[in-house]
């Protein structure tokens, strides 16, 4: 029992390296302005309750080749801002099994940088434990002013200032190097 | 035929033209790179290597260009809605060339086994460095290269 003990507190974290992370900013019915990553990096740390996410602000993917060239070079200058990260903690880590298989409802918070601005965001999300794996799940919504990043007003009938972001992670053991 | 109908006729050819163009440039979609010549031939250690050196040297040379990357695959990874990753090279560490897959060729794609030595074609979005993780350079919409014409 002893050793049992022991073991499962030495792997306290779980990760993944093709997370998904996609956004929405549609304003207009007729244009569709979304996009997806899926090379997200994740670490959760379920002792600390610390949750870390990181993506390659290139690594999205539109349909529309045109749009995905304006994204990088224009609003988001992936050329120098190439990362995007966030470092938070969920707040309610103590009320998570992490040896017992369910859903879990999480507060987390912490620190999103996009287009070299660092802004506090807090949100909702699940965590479901299944066979010894975690997927992390989230929805969150932030203003693209609060990034620094200006809408044109040719085209603020098509680009929303609001940015829906949708998360999902599946997690496995880390099991060090 | 009047002067006046030979300048209308021209500007309504080079009004259709311009109008062909913007069409065509707006719903333009990303290329398949299965017909896209590589800007580079590389191995994935060595490809690794560049990176782990002088990421903003390997950056300035390789951001957004189509690399083609071989070595052996270290693992392939299937996510929740049936998307493709393969991960490249890196034997020593947890560093790696990761390869998003081209949606198109899914099938050719899970056929694949860890140890094949493979080339695979990708549009180079950059590193990802994680000193937990290890550092990974990402390429996106990638496909098999099949052979050395390309």
């Amino acid at each position: 029992m002893f050793a049992a003990g022991t073991f499962l507190r030495a792997q306290d974290k779980f990760y993944t390296k093709t997370g998904t992370i996609f956004f929405r900013c549609t304003k207009s019915p007729l244009e569709k302005i979304e996009a997806t990553n899926r090379s997200a990096t994740c670490v959760l740390d379920t002792k600390t309750g610390s949750l870390q996410f990181a993506i390659l602000v290139k690594g999205f993917e539109f349909e529309r080749a045109l749009m995905q060239e304006h994204f990088n070079e224009n609003y988001m200058e992936s050329g120098k801002f190439p990362r995007s990260e966030f470092k938070g903690q969920i707040l309610n880590n103590n009320e998570i099994n992490y040896t017992k298989d369910g859903v879990y409802n999480t507060t987390v918070k912490g620190r999103l940088q996009i287009h070299g601005e660092t802004k506090d965001v807090e949100t909702i999300g699940t965590l479901t434990l299944k066979d010894g794996k975690i997927s992390a799940s989230a929805g969150f919504s932030i203003l693209l002013s609060d990034y620094n990043i200006h809408i044109p007003s040719i085209v603020s009938d098509k680009i929303a200032n609001n940015v829906n972001i949708t998360i999902d992670c599946n997690l496995e053991l880390f099991k060090g190097q | 035929m009047g002067v006046k109908k030979k300048i209308f006729i021209a500007l309504a050819i080079i009004a259709i033209a311009m109008g062909l163009y913007v069409y065509r440039e707006y719903f333009r979609k990303n290329k398949n790179l299965s017909y896209v010549k590589a800007n580079f031939k590389i191995q994935a250690n060595a490809l690794i290597k560049e990176f782990e050196e002088n990421e903003k040297n390997a950056n300035e040379k390789f951001l957004d260009k189509i690399i083609a990357v071989s070595g052996a695959i270290r693992d392939v990874i299937k996510d929740d809605k049936g998307y493709y990753s393969i991960v490249l090279g890196g034997d020593e560490n947890m560093s790696a060339v990761r390869c998003s897959m081209n949606s198109i060729d899914q099938d050719e794609v899970g056929l694949l086994k860890k140890g094949n030595i493979i080339m695979i074609k990708g549009a180079c979005t950059g590193f990802n460095a994680d000193d937990l993780l290890g550092s990974d350079i990402i390429l996106n919409r990638c496909v098999i290269q099949k052979n050395d014409s390309r």
